[in-house]
């Protein structure tokens, strides 16, 4: 199976599988059952969107990986390009090197506190009530592979 | 709470950093609340900042380096490092988002706010050289150091400190909102500082002086404390004065707890606090208690919802 590129339609639909499935048992094991189950309590009830950005796609300009959940499920992941419109929650972006690092096995949390991925638009307070939901789910889009350019 | 003795507080104010290892921790933590109802002004805590720096260079590890090796079973290590380590990357992460706070406010509020912004980065340093010197982890920079220290912080450490990331960027946007000051205040002057901080400090140091052990970090972790008592100070000043002017931004203060006791619901790894002689139990009486102190001193009411989560709060260890 050949492994999709970055930021496109087939990269999406594997990250929201990968996120529908959640976290392996390997991950999950090794923090306590009481963190999954808050994120699951979370998860539940989260009925928010995520946009996802890439500032700096060579080629492309700003893209976005737009998430939706309903149900406890992921049911959306599209890729909206550079000009078209965005509606999110929650707007989120990275350069490709924050992004890269991602891939490569970089805390996603600490992605967060150094900023590398930022809230360019939505509410802080509300967005962090569902925060350690947002990690894990980013740290499962990181190990979605994907060719990068 | 009884008053503190003259004696004490003069003690706790005026002792040099050679001499701070008399101090009770207990001490310390008292004195953080005994203003809490008449709250100093910000150019006298700035006075007080002038009078209680203290060099970070002057701190010996050399007998903390030996008990670390020699006095300390691993399992304490594991507990101190684990706890502490919330810590190290805590004083680097509000050294860092302090900064856009001091572009807000008075003057008086700026000339202190350099105050508080010089001692994160000295409590920085002060666990900066604590991982080098004794715990002996490896790292020629300081970021290399702190990266070597990440693998012991809390999954949940980014629920507190990614949201003070987060509201120091909304509030570089416009740093005279008042509503994104109050905010942020209540994350980093209430909860981090004025709940996690003081915790760690009551239980790590308690550890060191009941044990008899680390007299280096002992020093220059209850010189940290007493700075933290002129940030609470200023912190609570600072949320006192909003409400006051305008009691729409209580508001504010409420629904950022809210976020901050939802998510402190969720703990990912197990403390063995046993091992520095303390119950997961204590530790969350002792950050509740931290809490409704400072609430109830500065007049902060709150709905039922909140005061349920407050019952709820879940040990949570970190600082800065």
């Amino acid at each position: 199976m050949s492994v999709p590129e970055f930021f496109t339609p087939a990269w999406a639909e594997d990250v929201r599988a990968a996120l529908d499935q959640g976290p392996g048992e390997d991950v999950r094991a090794a923090k306590l059952p009481a963190y999954w189950d808050w994120i699951a309590g979370v998860r539940a009830a989260y009925a928010s969107s995520w946009a996802l950005g890439v500032r700096d796609l060579p080629g492309a300009g700003p893209s976005y990986l737009r998430l939706g959940w309903k149900d406890g499920t992921c049911s959306e992941a599209a890729i909206i390009g550079p000009g078209d419109p965005l509606e999110a929650t929650y707007v989120l972006a990275a350069d490709l090197s924050t992004w890269r690092g991602l891939l490569g096995g970089q805390d996603p949390g600490r992605i967060v506190m150094y900023r590398g991925l930022r809230l360019q638009e939505g509410d802080v307070v509300r967005f962090f009530r569902g925060i350690y939901f947002f990690v894990e789910s980013v740290a499962v889009i990181g190990r979605v592979p994907a060719r990068l350019p | 709470m009884p008053e503190m003795s003259p004696e004490k507080v003069t003690a706790v104010e005026e002792s040099a950093l050679d001499r701070i290892h008399d101090i009770d921790i207990d001490d310390v933590i008292d004195y953080v609340h005994k203003d809490l109802k008449r709250l100093p002004g910000y150019l006298d805590l700035y006075r007080r900042y002038l009078r209680q720096r203290w060099d970070v260079y002057d701190i010996d590890f050399t007998r903390d380096a030996h008990d670390w090796t020699e006095r300390m079973t691993g399992e304490e290590r594991d507990a101190f490092v684990a706890i502490s380590s919330g810590f190290h990357h805590g004083e680097r992460q509000v050294e860092v988002e302090l900064p856009v706070f001091m572009l807000g406010g008075s003057e008086e509020s700026r000339i202190y706010m350099s105050s508080q912004i010089e001692d994160e980065a000295r409590h920085t340093v002060f666990f900066d050289r604590f991982y080098r010197e004794v715990v002996g982890l490896p790292g020629e920079s300081v970021q290399e150091v702190l990266d070597a220290s990440f693998e012991h912080v809390s999954e949940t450490f980014v629920g507190p400190f990614g949201l003070l990331a987060y509201q120091a960027d909304e509030l570089r946007a416009d740093p005279d909102d008042i509503a994104a000051r109050v905010r942020y205040g209540t994350t980093y002057f209430l909860w981090i500082e004025g709940v996690l901080a003081l915790s760690v400090m009551k239980i790590t140091l308690s550890y060191c002086r009941n044990r008899g052990l680390l007299p280096g970090y002992y020093a220059g972790f209850t010189a940290t404390c007493r700075d933290e008592a002129r940030h609470v100070q200023f912190g609570m000043r600072f949320l006192r004065d909003a409400v006051q002017e305008d009691p729409r931004l209580l508001t504010e203060i409420h629904e950022t707890l809210r976020t901050i006791l939802a998510i402190n619901q969720a703990t990912s790894r197990r403390v063995m606090l046993e091992a520095l002689g303390w119950s997961a139990e204590e530790v969350r009486r002792l950050m509740i208690r931290q809490l409704t102190m400072k609430l109830t001193d500065v007049g902060i009411g709150l709905p039922p919802d909140l005061r349920k989560l407050i019952g709820g709060i879940q040990p949570e260890l970190a600082g800065g």
